[in-house]
């Protein structure tokens, strides 16, 4: 798996809370990425078993909208993305990126 | 909000239209998949204006287009990386990225040429104005792809850009058709790739 700027805002945001439930929309808002970029991402994850994907249950108060799909890291993505993300550390630019897309999901879950 | 009723609509059938390009037994879990998202992007109390939201919506719909090729590919490649040992989803390089864009770029260059030979007799009229704002829109658009791009197929950028300035909008459909890199080659290691 090679590591490009955009992989690792998505897995920095996924690590940050592996428990969380992630929407497409919201990880598109928090590592700012088209969906264009994101969704083939997601895909290639699943593939290689590092993410998994959910329907959510249908809420009562949902009023009515269709049920969306969220993405969670596996166990073993927790454990690829922390390796991946230690190894890309010292890198500045990127670690720039990554903390401003770390410090967005904190700020939105708080 | 009766305003969301029509965006919802158009959105969707842009899903609808990319999805149409996956295979039959993926596509109803896609579409159901992204159209769940649309009303969660209008309903976005963190955007304020509800154009801005639109607009949202109809960028979160258009990523349909370029991620469902993606997902046809891969799906294929995997087939094929199981009996070949290929890792990582790396999927061989081909000439396409077409369909889509280059139909917009065939009809940019088709309302060009008719404009610029109605309005040739005398020369500024309307039609060559509106033609030659759809030429410039053309080309900013390729300019900008080139720009966004962190590289382009078999020629630098800069000699891209040339192209797509010199022959309006010859040059800009061979960018596209040649020039553009596709999702699945990007995302293959390239030690030429640094950023």
């Amino acid at each position: 798996m090679k590591l490009t700027g955009p992989l690792e805002r998505v897995l920095r945001v996924l690590v940050a809370d592996p428990a969380a439930p992630h929407y497409g929309y919201d990880l598109m808002k928090t590592t700012r990425l088209p969906s264009g970029t994101l969704y083939p991402m997601l895909a290639r994850l699943q593939q290689e078993g590092l993410v998994e994907s959910r329907w959510e249950d249908q809420r009562p108060d949902a009023g009515g909208r269709p049920p969306r799909k969220f993405y969670q890291l596996t166990a073993e993505g927790v454990r690829a993305a922390r390796l991946e993300l230690a190894a890309a550390a010292p890198a500045g630019r990127t670690r720039q990126v990554a903390a401003r897309a770390v410090h967005g999901t904190a700020g939105s879950t708080l | 909000m009766t305003w969301t009723q029509p965006v919802l609509r158009i959105a969707e059938r842009m899903i609808s239209a990319s999805c149409r390009r996956l295979p039959e037994d993926e596509r109803a879990g896609y579409y159901k998949e992204w159209s769940a998202e649309l009303p969660a992007i209008l309903d976005d109390a963190s955007v304020r204006l509800p154009i801005l939201r639109a607009v949202r919506a109809f960028r979160y719909a258009a990523g349909a287009f370029t991620t469902t090729p993606y997902l046809r590919r891969v799906g294929r490649g995997a087939l094929r990386s199981r009996t070949s040992g290929r890792r990582d989803g790396a999927v061989p390089v081909r000439l396409a990225v077409p369909g889509f864009r280059v139909t917009i770029g065939l009809f940019v260059w088709l309302v060009v040429f008719t404009a610029v030979s109605l309005g040739f007799p005398q020369p500024p009229g309307w039609p060559a104005t509106f033609g030659l704002a759809l030429a410039a829109g053309f080309d900013a658009f390729c300019i900008a792809d080139i720009a966004r791009r962190s590289q382009v197929r078999y020629l630098p950028k800069w000699a891209w850009v040339l192209i797509c300035l010199a022959q309006t909008p010859g040059g800009g459909i061979a960018y596209l058709c040649l020039g553009r890199v596709s999702l699945a080659r990007s995302a293959s290691p390239s030690p030429a790739q640094q950023r």
